[in-house]
């Protein structure tokens, strides 16, 4: 079953297409990377899937549900990890976590809060203000915020932009944990991470969904020598 | 109660930060203790009119600082995440007025302490005040929703030091309108701070009379277009932020 369904979806600013009708299926439990270079419209693409902004044109449907009429409903089963990190910065870890338990209304939250905090090792810093935190421990707390509600559907807009390669190591490993369980829509800059997380990539530029493939098929079909040359390739319509 | 969930976290934002309490309390109160030292002759100094003044005062600052929140908020991507979780509007705007309550009512309470102490009489009317006075901050909520949604967090402090200024010139609290000229008591009577003061002295006063229908008038259409606007601009924001 697909988890979702996008038909022509378009996104027009004034005279600026942003994306640019596309169709895409992705399935449940399948981890998607959207790939392409800055303002290709991946960020816009993730902004109309998880309902933060409005397509212009072209149906999404989530789950079976339609975005335009069931709204709320699939706002309940999704959750996203913005590129910055998106926390409250006078609050403590937990009370970050606390905080969005309550914006879902967990039943159980504190019995997800302990779940989170040990999936992402956050006990030593449980009750530090978050803005007291270094870069790398802020961005787990707002990837373990984006697990409270169980999410059916996760986007994560470049989870490792700025982490240091252990801290990246560290976040790929509680991603791949998560592969099968949740629908995982990924955009990143670092191929490997694409290459290495992901069943499917989709590569967009100037707003188009280019190529989808997995990394294999991306590379045969551009008879690249590695997935970096092969999205050079099919970014730059070969001309790299 | 997604509202009230949102209001705790603002409130505890608000809270910790340490500068917002110092404006919002330290200063005012200050303020109420120096000039009742200095004796200033005239009615505007004595104590049952300069404490409503410095409460206006202090809301100034409340409308300061939750613009700063709210401007922060927009910079964090914390309003991102929530703009794709089942929060409504109506549960941002409430949750944001909601949380301001129990500063204005520490702010209200603290201030007529030190009023008291200095000599202000205690009444039944106090009380009736610190209630008058919870309606009277929403509209300074309002403001501070509005220039919180339309500017960033560096320019969130010019603006509000506008807000204070113009509290402090033309509500009355320092001088009355009249002083100045006509044009500018016109201009005073237009704004909602003389009448948001005129309203919370006459209640403190038990002096019903010093309360004009133009007071009321002037006070209710702002508070409403303020809220009104705040509402629209604030979602059209959540909005137009994402563009990118």
């Amino acid at each position: 079953m697909n988890a979702i369904e996008v038909n022509k979806l378009t996104k027009k600013y004034k005279d600026k297409i942003a994306v640019n009708g596309i169709d895409l299926q992705i399935k449940q439990g399948e981890l998607f990377a959207l790939l392409g270079t800055n303002g290709a419209g991946k960020t816009t693409t993730i902004k109309m899937l998880s309902g933060l902004i409005l397509p212009t044109s072209g149906d999404i449907m989530i789950n079976k549900m339609d975005m335009k009429k069931d709204t709320f409903k699939i706002k309940e089963i999704l959750n996203v990890s913005p590129q910055e990190t998106a926390i409250a910065p006078n609050l403590t870890v937990k009370e970050n976590l606390e905080f969005m338990a309550g914006v879902y209304q967990i039943e159980n939250k504190n019995k997800k809060i302990d779940e989170l905090i040990k999936l992402f090792k956050l006990e030593e810093v449980i009750n530090k203000k978050t803005k007291t935190l270094s870069g790398g421990w802020q961005r787990k707390v707002s990837i373990a915020a984006s697990l409270i509600n169980d999410p059916k559907i996760l986007f994560l807009d470049e989870p490792t932009l700025g982490l240091d390669v252990i801290a990246r190591k560290e976040l790929w490993k509680v991603i791949e944990g998560l592969k099968g369980k949740i629908t995982i829509i990924l955009t990143t800059h670092y191929m490997e991470e694409a290459e290495s997380l992901s069943d499917r990539i989709g590569i967009m530029v100037n707003g188009n969904l280019v190529d989808i493939g997995t990394s294999k098929e991306l590379i045969k079909k551009t008879k690249a020598k590695n997935f970096e040359d092969a999205f050079v390739n099919i970014a730059t319509g070969g001309e790299l | 109660m997604r509202m009230l969930n949102f209001a705790k976290r603002n409130f505890k934002e608000l809270i910790r930060d340490p500068l917002s309490l110092v404006f919002e309390i330290v200063l005012p109160l200050f303020l109420l203790f120096i000039f009742k030292q200095i004796n200033i002759p005239g009615d505007t100094y004595k104590l049952e009119n300069f404490t409503p003044g410095i409460i206006i005062f202090g809301f100034s600052f409340i409308t300061l600082f939750t613009a700063t929140l709210i401007a922060k908020d927009r910079s964090s991507s914390l309003l991102i995440r929530l703009g794709t979780s089942p929060m409504k509007s109506s549960d941002y705007i409430l949750g944001y007025i909601l949380s301001l309550m129990p500063i204005i009512i520490i702010q209200d309470i603290l201030f007529f302490v030190v009023a008291i102490l200095l000599g202000l009489s205690f009444s039944v009317n106090i009380v009736y005040t610190i209630l008058i006075s919870l309606i009277i901050s929403i509209l300074f909520i309002g403001l501070g929703i509005l220039i919180g949604s339309l500017v960033s967090e560096k320019a969130t402090g010019g603006i509000g030091s506008i807000i204070v200024q113009l509290v402090c010139f033309t509500s009355g609290m320092y001088f009355s309108k009249d002083l100045i000229g006509k044009g500018f008591a016109k201009v005073c009577e237009f704004l909602p701070f003389e009448s948001s003061l005129n309203i919370i002295k006459g209640i403190l006063n038990n002096n019903f009379d010093i309360i004009s229908t133009r007071n009321i008038v002037v006070f209710s259409i702002y508070t409403v277009l303020v809220l009104i606007i705040s509402v629209i601009v604030f979602k059209k924001k959540m909005v137009s932020d994402n563009k990118n």
